[in-house]
């Protein structure tokens, strides 16, 4: 047999079918032998006309008589040519890599399915999913479909390469010529078609034009085609119109943007503004601007806003201090070197800076020292409050025709006439002592201070006052005079009288204010042992008379927990005096005290020290008492509104209250007198939290050098100028700026300042404070 | 720090707090954003001392000290100024400087935010990280069985039915003699849960909405969502975007007067009405929201002074039973719409579900019935409720639908199912367990907050602070200065983003069950679970 005889292979012996696997064999072995031309007489089989490896070799033919099974022409080779006379089942070409398969009638379903190389002509119909998962590989020529009907359902899914060319002639497909949606994961080659087309995927292919290499391409190739399929009579109607067909291309990559949808800006104007109105949703309920903001804002737009409170608040110091004396101002006063003015402000506000800030006084502002918060110590404002001794005595003002009369010339009555007279009044003080100064001059033991520093100060108020010593005891009478005879009357006239024990031979012991006070003249004596009943503050200046004057065992008893502080207890520990308590002592005997408990206390001296009240005896009817005290407003004014009470007689306390209560009385008869609306309000005091003590440091012990002191100053709620807001700002949104009218302001830029709260984290004064900004409505 | 010497029982140090920000001195410029940002002012600047000793070698020279002092951004310990955890402060750092990290042992703080004898209240979630949800698996995989489909070639139709569906012999009945078929919309399953105007910021509602009438006409998605209980803006009300909407009314009525006004002038009728009895993060416990956020906006379209905090009752006043409730109510507000529109109550998750459920299956206007599980969110609510209270969704929507099925009603009454779906970020897993469980839609809150606008809260207790109007992103605020910081746009496009790509995830699940325009509501054969007592109890497969 010579190769260019056809071989005919049959599908059939004897009657039957030969398997598909025999047919294979068989057409392998003739191509083996030489053959190169074999007609099929199929019956059924699959896979007929595919891998024939000697095509490679040479060219091969195989024509396909008969029914065709599937898959004719899979993994076909280059050189081998198909053709199949008659309709194709499904898979025709699938996997193809170089066969020309011509099918000269219609295919079902899967034509070139995975092809990569070859031609697949197609004479009629194809079904669906034709043209799937093809591929093309740079070193062949790519896969080409050619089909003169139509094609089925999901062409082209996942093509990746080759072309296709649907030439939409005398199809039975009534539709879409390419089926329904077409090119769904379609990524490579393009697609020539013919015909109407509704859908294709959009996401993976579009619509290009057709160049003029491209219809020249189309033109030859369908003379290939149409001459392969035997149907040159149809050229000319195929390639008469170009704009009858249509090239479908895969997206370039960057042609697949994502979906192609209105953008939502434009959907928000065109569609969502326009059917709700200007300003959306909410624009008819609200006029807020919404517009997208940073989230670091500035202006009206910041949460926060800082505020520079400067003297918005006292310092702790001079809110603690009863007499509210400006402590802060004069250590800054003392770091601004004016060291005069420091002093001389003392003044201002009380007669006796030294004898009481320097010396008697528990020093209230230092133990509302903010430095004591971290357990520095508080600035000794003693050395201050000495500093005073010799300051400057201030200028009165302009006199006013005012007369009042002060009765007692303690520190509160000596409070009154200092301010008043400051203030341009008439004052005169009246006292039944000899010894203007009350219980600091008379009772208060001198060591606690030095008496010539008091007579100083003492003098210093009465030069500017009228003294009068009253020559008989005070009685309703006389008082009425007083009264009658001034503008205003001041009772400052304190509590001696004892309150008295009424046990068995109380008459033996000593009133403790007596005692005080003929101590202090050089006219008391002490025993050996001394029990004094009532272990407070001045059962202890008793204690230490008793000491001075040659005491050496001291007792102090109590019913209760002493009350007693400060330097009295720790002056009277420093005699020794012991204090028991709880005793309640029953009976004072010859050779000492009587206690319920039934402890026996010897004493050669005993002293009853348990408070003292004002002898009111000489009080008209007018003037209400309450609970041994003359009653008074919150401005000690009593039920003659004339008439003032201060000190002692009003409450017992400390002598920085009745100082201050003598201030408070000035101020309210001066703006009496001057016919003004006088306020009380104070400031409240500045929260400690804000003030910044680790810029201080812990070692340093300032000592009693008024610089230094001044200079461990944290200046709570004043601003010290210091500037670290302007350098801390990370927004240089602070300036300094000086005011027209003196003094300075450190200012904020809203435009600049995000609210960050760094000038409040660390203003070392606590003057910065970070505030909620106004809510926007 | 503490003053020396004072301390209270409630003083707390940095460790006993849940949050503790972790502040890097080196890498800080101290550029102030991170105490501008944080919402609770917990950060603050703060003054530092410093001390170095000076030694010389072999101490020849006397030892001294050097003294100084630095800036340093500092965390308060303070309970009502302690951090959330919220991360912003991470978020505007220029340098990675700061950031909070969570405690790792138990905080000492849960025992103190309880000052003044007011319990904790916040806004957020359950805070439990576990779930049955997640762990529910679709096992059944068709391959080579069925016609299995691929979800990205196959065109799929995910849709479900909203409303009263009547069975065939009814149908033809009304049909045929003209008489009223109740309405069924065709909605798509995952519906954004009732967030409320006033809960949400106008910015995020106005997004979302944007968000939602985009899916719907440029995407063909018929997304709906629900107003919540805070009213709805009257623009809305008259737009033909109320078609999109499922109003909700609740026990205050916030802002119905409204709703009522508008009737005359709506130009389409809502999707659906939900009349809302409970929610599932604070079941018992009616709605909340703080006086923090009742800004002039929110009580104009509430009907309420500003200033106040708006407690809803637990119940309807003047509905005292199921019968009067449900019956009541849900003829009024069918018959404002001329029974054209689907009312459905919701519920929370509760053991009492299916007495709820066969009521309505005897009310022939009820359109369904939501049921809002323990995972849900909320806005404000006190902790306890949160925490503790309410009932899982997964075996409350089997036993409800195994419940329809014994009744034979499984195809009449749509259960929505809402409570936890995404809590972990799985939504349309959980999603798809739900509606295979028997739902026959899904309603979501928590997810599209984090995934559309970012909320930043999680369940291990970050952030939370939603019920004070503090909300560092802008979604939970009333304050401009905050809800500025959110572009309607931007969470438009994002709700968007989270709807394609559920669908797309929800495909994937579908495909392979061969399901591609019928919503594979009920089947449960497709589910297994890890755990044998789990999948006894939801009545699906156990797998190991």
């Amino acid at each position: 047999m010579s190769n260019t005889d056809t071989l005919i292979i049959k599908g059939t012996e004897d009657g039957r079918r030969v398997e598909s696997r025999v047919l294979e064999e068989r057409i392998q072995s003739a191509l083996a032998e030489g053959c190169r031309s074999i007609e099929v007489h199929a019956f059924g089989q699959h896979g007929i006309g595919g891998r024939l490896t000697a095509a490679e070799a040479a060219p091969v033919q195989i024509d396909i008589y008969g029914y065709a099974g599937q898959r004719v022409g899979s993994m076909g080779f280059a050189g081998t040519r198909i053709n199949l006379h008659g309709q194709a089942s499904d898979d025709v070409g699938w996997l193809n890599a170089g066969a020309t398969i011509v099918v000269h009638g219609d295919a079902t379903n899967g034509v070139a399915n995975a092809m990569a190389q070859g031609s697949i002509f197609i004479a009629g119909d194809i079904g669906s999913r034709g043209m799937t998962m093809t591929k093309s590989n740079p070193r062949f020529c790519p896969p080409e479909l050619w089909v003169l009907g139509g094609a089925g359902d999901s062409f082209a899914e996942f093509m990746a390469g080759g072309v296709a060319v649907v030439c939409g002639f005398e199809s039975q497909y009534r539709g879409n010529i390419l089926g329904h949606r077409p090119c769904v994961g379609m990524v490579g080659g393009k697609i020539f078609f013919r015909g109407r087309q509704e859908n294709f995927s959009s996401a993976d292919a579009r619509l290009v034009k057709i160049s003029d290499e491209d219809w020249q391409w189309l033109c030859a190739g369908m003379q290939k085609f149409l001459e392969a399929i035997g149907r040159r009579d149809v050229l000319k109607t195929l390639t008469a119109e170009r704009a009858a067909w249509k090239l479908l291309k895969a997206l370039e990559p960057f042609e697949r943007t994502g979906r192609k949808h209105m953008p939502l800006a434009r959907f928000r104007t065109e569609v969502w503004d326009r059917e709700l109105g200007e300003g959306g949703l909410i624009g008819d309920l609200t006029a807020i601007e919404r517009s997208p903001v940073p989230v670091i804002t500035t202006g009206e737009l910041r949460r926060f806003v800082p505020v520079w409170e400067n003297h918005k608040y006292l310092p702790p110091c001079q809110a603690g201090c009863p007499t509210g004396i400006p402590v802060q101002q004069r250590w800054e006063l003392i770091r601004n070197g004016e060291l005069d003015r420091a002093a001389a402000l003392a003044l201002e506000h009380t007669p006796f800076p030294a004898t009481v800030c320097g010396y008697l006084c528990p020093n209230l502002c230092m133990q509302n020292c903010t430095r004591t918060r971290e357990r520095l110590p508080a600035i000794d404002v003693t050395v201050l409050g000495r500093s005073s001794r010799n300051a400057a005595v201030p200028t009165p003002a302009p006199a006013i025709r005012n007369r009042v009369a002060i009765i007692g010339s303690g520190p509160a009555g000596l409070s009154v006439a200092w301010q008043l007279w400051m203030k341009g009044h008439e004052v005169e003080v009246f006292d039944h002592s000899e010894r203007p100064g009350g219980k600091i001059a008379s009772v208060i033991p001198e060591s606690r201070f030095p008496r010539e520093v008091f007579e100083e100060e003492l003098q210093r108020v009465l030069r500017t006052v009228a003294f009068a010593q009253l020559k008989d005891t005070l009685n309703p009478e006389r008082f009425a005079e007083i009264r009658d005879s001034h503008a205003f009357t001041v009772i400052a006239t304190g509590a001696d009288k004892a309150r008295t024990l009424s046990i068995p031979g109380a008459e033996r012991a000593l009133d403790a204010l007596d005692f005080l006070r003929k101590a202090k003249l050089g006219r008391a004596k002490a025993g050996a042992r001394v029990v004094i009943i009532g272990a407070g503050n001045v059962g202890c200046d008793a204690a230490t008379e008793a000491h001075r004057l040659g005491a050496r065992d001291i007792t102090l008893i109590d019913i209760r927990r002493p009350a007693s502080f400060g330097k009295e207890r720790a002056e009277a520990e420093k005699a020794g005096a012991r204090f028991l308590w709880p005793l309640t002592p029953t009976a004072i005997g010859k050779k000492g005290v009587e206690t319920q408990e039934g402890t026996f206390l010897e004493a050669d001296t005993v002293i009853v020290a348990i408070g003292d009240v004002p002898d009111l005896a000489f009080l008209p009817g007018d003037i209400a008492v309450r609970n041994g005290y003359i009653g008074v407003n919150e401005q000690f004014q009593t039920t003659d509104a004339r008439v003032y009470a201060v000190g002692d007689s009003v409450r017992p306390g400390l002598i920085t209250e009745a100082i201050a209560a003598g201030k408070t009385v000035a101020a309210a008869i001066d703006a009496r007198a001057r016919g003004l609306e006088q306020t009380f309000d104070r400031l409240p005091a500045l929260d400690p939290d804000r003030v910044k003590l680790a810029y201080y440091s812990p070692e340093l012990r300032p000592g009693d050098d008024p610089a230094a002191c001044a200079a461990t100053c944290a200046s709570c709620g004043g601003c010290r100028d210091c500037g670290l807001c302007v350098t801390i700002c990370p927004q240089q949104a602070i300036s300094r700026n000086d005011l027209p009218a003196g003094g300075y302001e450190y200012a904020v830029d809203p435009d600049r300042c995000i609210g960050c709260g760094f000038c409040a984290g660390a203003c070392p004064c606590g003057i910065w404070a970070l505030k909620e900004n106004d809510p926007i409505e | 720090m503490e003053p020396v010497g004072h301390m209270h029982p409630s003083t707390l140090s940095p460790t006993d707090h849940l949050w503790q920000v972790v502040w890097d001195r080196g890498r800080c410029t101290l550029c102030g954003r991170c105490t501008a940002v944080c919402p609770v002012r917990a950060l603050e600047l703060r003054v530092c001392r410093s001390r170095a000793l000076n030694l010389s070698p072999g101490l020849v020279e006397k030892p001294s000290n050097t003294y100084g002092a630095y800036h340093a951004v500092h965390c308060s310990t303070e309970i009502e100024r302690a951090c959330v955890g919220c991360g912003m402060c991470g978020l505007v750092c220029p340098n990675d400087a700061i950031a909070p990290v969570r405690s790792a042992e138990i905080d000492r703080l849960r025992f103190h935010n309880n000052q003044g004898g007011e319990p904790r209240r916040r806004g957020g979630r359950r805070n439990d990280t576990t779930g049955i949800l997640d762990r529910i698996k679709f096992v059944r995989i068709s391959m080579l069985t069925d016609p299995a489909l691929d979800a990205g070639r196959h065109e799929f139709e995910i849709r479900t039915l909203l409303g009263r569906v009547l069975p065939p012999e009814q149908a033809v009945a009304a049909a045929t003699e003209q008489g009223w078929i109740p309405p069924v919309r065709e909605i798509y399953p995952l519906i954004i849960g009732g967030m409320s105007f006033g809960a949400l910021s106008p910015t995020m509602w106005e997004g979302l909405q944007m968000g939602v009438a985009y899916l719907n006409e440029e995407l063909g998605m018929p997304v709906r969502i629900c107003t919540g209980e805070g009213g709805c803006p009257p623009r809305l009300l008259r737009s033909r975007f109320l078609k999109y909407v499922i109003l909700q009314i609740a026990s205050g009525y916030f802002g119905w007067d409204e709703i009522i006004h508008a009737l005359p002038h709506m130009k389409e009728d809502p999707c659906a009405v939900e009349i809302k009895y409970g929610q599932g993060a604070k079941p018992g416990d009616g709605g909340l929201l703080m006086w923090y956020k009742v800004n002039k906006l929110i009580a104009a379209i509430r009907g309420v002074p500003t200033g106040v905090s708006l407690p809803s009752p637990p119940t309807h006043q003047t509905k005292y039973s199921i019968e009067e409730s449900v019956a009541k109510m849900i003829q009024s507000i069918s018959m404002a719409w001329g029974f054209r529109v689907p009312v459905y109550p919701k519920i929370s998750a509760t053991t009492t579900s299916l007495a709820v459920l066969n009521n309505l299956a005897r009310n022939p206007y009820a359109a369904g019935l939501a049921i809002d599980g323990e995972d849900g969110g909320t806005g404000a609510a006190y902790n306890v409720s949160m925490n503790h209270m309410g009932h899982p969704i997964a075996s409350n929507v089997r036993d409800a639908y195994l419940n329809l099925v014994k009744i034979g009603k499984q195809n009449e009454i749509p259960i929505f199912a809402g409570g936890g779906a995404g809590k972990n970020g799985n939504l349309a897993a959980n999603a798809a367990a739900l509606i295979m469980l028997g739902a026959s839609g899904v309603q979501t809150g928590k997810y599209i907050m984090q995934a559309a606008a970012g909320c930043v809260g999680t369940e291990s207790d970050r952030c939370n602070i939603c019920n004070i109007g503090l909300c560092p992103k802008g979604i939970t605020s009333q304050d401009a200065r905050l809800y500025r910081r959110i572009d309607p746009e931007q969470v438009a496009q994002r709700l968007v983003d989270v709807y394609l790509s559920f669908d797309s995830e929800l495909k994937k699940i579908l495909a392979p069950l061969g399901r591609s325009t019928s919503l594979p509501i009920g089947m449960a054969d497709a589910l297994g679970i890890d755990d044998y007592q789990a999948a006894q109890r939801l009545q699906i497969r156990h797998v190991v």
